[in-house]
């Protein structure tokens, strides 16, 4: 009986050993992604217009939606997006349950140290929206009062760096922020400026109660997210967002999604999409 | 309410399927019975280490029991989620790392239902089918899990309930199941939050009124044909 | 993997959230049991009571209320309910700790259906002839129930309602989705600041387990202490 369970207990330990130690093989992941047939892209999904759900097709659209198309074009393989909250959007690319990050991604010192970034694909302020009743009118007047926002973004500590003693109070979404808004629930809303200016534009008469302040407490260059020493597909990315700028397309989607004809009304571009460096 | 109802039920049905992943309600139910159809052999494998004679398999599967017992569900998720693919090398999305969580979670309660049924059992039963010279494991298999188990399915169909109920926490995740797809919906409409988090919860309501009653039923049914099988009757003096 | 950095938790703007996290948490729990248990023995009253009105009342309320789960609740408490409010009672409502209020609102409801078919199992329990003894002795309905038959019922109704408060120590975590900073919030905070979730998680965890322990053997002195008399 002795030897059996010794026997026992050391295919046990054996086997746990084995579990815990297999390695796997580090592959590039660009040769992952063709020999798959697919590139899994991490989106918001709930981010007008970078990446939302068409409420007509009940599909995945977008600025950010379109570039990553254009990526998997390029590689020759089927895109498939998958939608994240904005706090999962780092975990998830490190942990390689995403192959990239199309999800309005700011490119940041502190992230540098977990993630790589592609050229920078759209630069905006980070701003505060409020309510006209709140009578206020700048950043500083936010002092004391309470700011709504999502959790797991730049958005919190950016207004904590720009107002110390306001006080915070994040949702899983961006949406469910702004709808607390709207109910009075805070006094003040923070997102990128871009997606303040497609919710304001989407209130349609009740606009004339909010007022975006002016002041930026941050500007926001956002990029897609890379894997950490993904060489290969950085390179790839790099060439396809270049060749987008080059020829064009670049500015055409940018008319298309933040142009005069649409909500955010924005005239013309503050920048091309050349540079990943800070 | 009416025209709520009308935009959006097939959003609030099956979430953006077949345009992207199934969603909303047919996700909940599909969550829940995966969860609870994986947790049940978890559930019988940890009940019956809870009441092994063997306390090398007692001690670390009831220490186990009690951390999983300790500490929230959505604790469980964030392990699940967090630490889950660093550990297995497993990569999971939204609803693998629930379906996970959940089968964790269910399968240490389950263990409980399963150590009650177990126990419930007459003793008699075990005592007979040794001395007829079954083995411990064929007595469990042959004797005793299956009358537990039988007596164990209203406590099933309740855990099932349960189920659903905690599958709403996926919404933390960003799982799109309907308590995540209703909040989208809300955020739509901006100014009828009381209505639709209603419809919701009618909406779980009825789910879940639903199998209760239907446990219930079971249960009833169980005991009325315990009823019918009566000990034997003394043999009457014949005339 | 980088180590475990035990410093992170002892000091400094992580430890001071995840602590701060704990305190909300606990408030909540202490808070919401304060208002649940007069509130269950209120229900468990109404279901056993003679008048059918009164049973189908008690009824609803606990099925409606149980059958849908705490994640719902909580959003209808917060961006639901409210809104059905005036105009003013809703600036004054708002003008305070919203959340909290919301969370407590949400969890009292809740944990009050639990606890009441708890109390209710524990007043069944009670033979009928000390409520038929106690009738006899001219007592009404509510008199027999508050000096004969809910002072025995305690001993027996104890230990599962400790059993619920443990369950609703481990809901307070659902309140993290109506911006309750309690501790989901905080550890979940410092994970998305710092990337650190080992740390963050481990102190949730370690929080958690500690108060359900206390909790636990609670119950486990009070059965000891006070068994339950069989008549």
């Amino acid at each position: 009986m002795h030897s059996l369970r010794t026997r026992t207990f050391a295919l046990l330990a054996a086997t746990a050993a084995s579990l815990v130690f297999t390695a796997a093989a580090r592959a590039d992941q660009l040769d992952d992604i063709k020999k798959k047939g697919e590139i899994v892209i991490g989106v918001l999904g709930t981010d007008e217009p970078n990446s939302f759900v068409d409420p007509k097709t009940r599909e995945i659209v977008g600025y950010e939606v379109d570039i990553a198309t254009a990526i998997a074009k390029k590689i020759g393989v089927k895109p498939v997006f998958k939608q994240l909250a904005v706090a999962a959007r780092i975990p998830e690319l490190q942990q390689g349950r995403v192959d990239i990050l199309a999800a309005s991604l700011t490119h940041n010192k502190e992230r540098e140290a977990l993630v790589d970034f592609s050229l920078t694909t759209f630069v905006t302020g980070q701003k505060v929206l409020v309510k006209t009743s709140s009578g206020i009118t700048d950043v500083p007047q936010l002092a004391g009062k309470k700011v709504l926002t999502v959790k797991g973004g730049t958005q919190e500590p950016n207004i904590r760096k720009a107002v110390p003693n306001v006080e915070v109070v994040t949702f899983e979404t961006t949406q469910q922020a702004f709808l607390a808004l709207q109910q009075g629930k805070g006094v003040g809303y923070v997102n990128d400026e871009a997606s303040l200016v497609n919710d304001y534009a989407k209130l349609g008469p009740a606009k004339k109660d909010y007022a975006i302040l002016p002041t930026n407490i941050s500007v926001e260059p956002l990029a897609l997210g890379l894997k950490k020493g993904e060489k290969g597909l950085k390179t790839l990315v790099d060439g396809v967002l270049r060749d987008l700028e080059s020829s064009g397309e670049a500015d055409k989607l940018f008319v298309k999604w933040y142009g005069p004809a649409t909500k955010l009304q924005f005239d013309k571009r503050s920048f091309k999409i050349d540079n990943d460096k800070l | 309410m009416i025209e709520l109802i009308q935009t959006y039920w097939v959003y609030f049905l099956v979430g953006q399927y077949p345009k992207g992943p199934l969603g909303g309600l047919a996700l909940t139910v599909l969550l829940a019975g995966l969860a609870l159809v994986l947790a049940l052999p978890l559930g019988v494998a940890l009940g019956l280490a809870r009441v092994s004679p063997y306390r090398i398999i007692r001690w670390p599967v009831t220490a186990l029991v009690f951390v999983v017992r300790g500490v929230p569900l959505l604790m469980v998720v964030f392990w699940a989620y967090f630490f889950l693919p660093s550990v297995t090398g497993v990569k999971t999305d939204q609803f693998g790392t629930m379906l996970i969580a959940l089968v964790v979670f269910d399968g240490a309660y389950l263990a409980e239902i399963v150590r009650a049924g177990i126990r419930g059992v007459p003793k008699g039963q075990f005592e007979s089918a040794r001395s007829l010279g079954l083995s411990y494991a064929q007595t469990m298999r042959r004797v005793i899990l299956p009358q537990a188990l039988r007596h164990m399915l209203p406590s099933l169909v309740n855990q099932f309930v349960a189920t659903i109920k905690e599958t709403s926490l996926g919404y933390i995740i960003g799982l799109t199941e309907v308590s995540f797809i209703a909040a989208q919906i809300n955020t739509q409409v901006f100014t009828r939050g009381a209505e639709v988090y209603l419809l919701l919860g009618l909406t779980y309501f009825v789910l879940c009124f639903g199998l209760s009653r239907f446990a219930f039923w079971l249960e009833q049914r169980m005991a009325r044909r315990r009823d019918v099988q009566l000990p034997p009757q003394p043999l009457k003096a014949s005339a | 993997m980088p180590s475990f950095d035990f410093a992170l938790l002892q000091q400094g703007q992580y430890h001071d959230w995840l602590i701060s996290g704990l305190w909300v948490s606990l408030l909540l729990a202490g808070l919401t049991l304060v208002f649940a248990l007069p509130l269950a023995v209120l229900v468990a009253l109404l279901r056993i009571s003679p008048l059918a009105l009164l049973r189908w009342l008690g009824a609803a309320y606990v099925e409606g209320i149980r059958n849908v789960p705490l994640l719902a609740h909580l959003l209808f408490w917060y961006f639901g309910a409210p809104e059905l409010l005036p105009e003013a009672a809703r600036q004054w409502l708002y003008a305070g700790n919203i959340e909290l209020a919301s969370a407590v609102v949400a969890l009292t409801l809740y944990t009050a259906a639990y606890m009441a078919e708890d109390i209710r199992s524990g007043i069944r329990a009670i033979p009928l002839v000390q409520f038929e003894a106690g009738r006899a002795l001219g007592f009404g309905f509510l008199a027999t129930m508050r000096r004969v038959i809910l002072p025995q019922a305690l001993r027996v109704t104890v230990p599962p309602l400790i059993s619920q408060t443990l369950n609703l120590w481990k809901n307070t975590s659902i309140a993290t989705v109506i911006g309750v900073a309690e501790m989901m919030y905080q550890a979940a905070k410092v994970e998305s600041t710092s990337f650190r979730s080992v740390e963050a998680f481990a102190f949730a965890t370690s929080a958690y387990l500690a108060v359900s322990l206390v909790i636990t053997g609670l119950g486990a002195w009070y059965h000891h202490r006070y068994p339950v008399r069989t008549a």
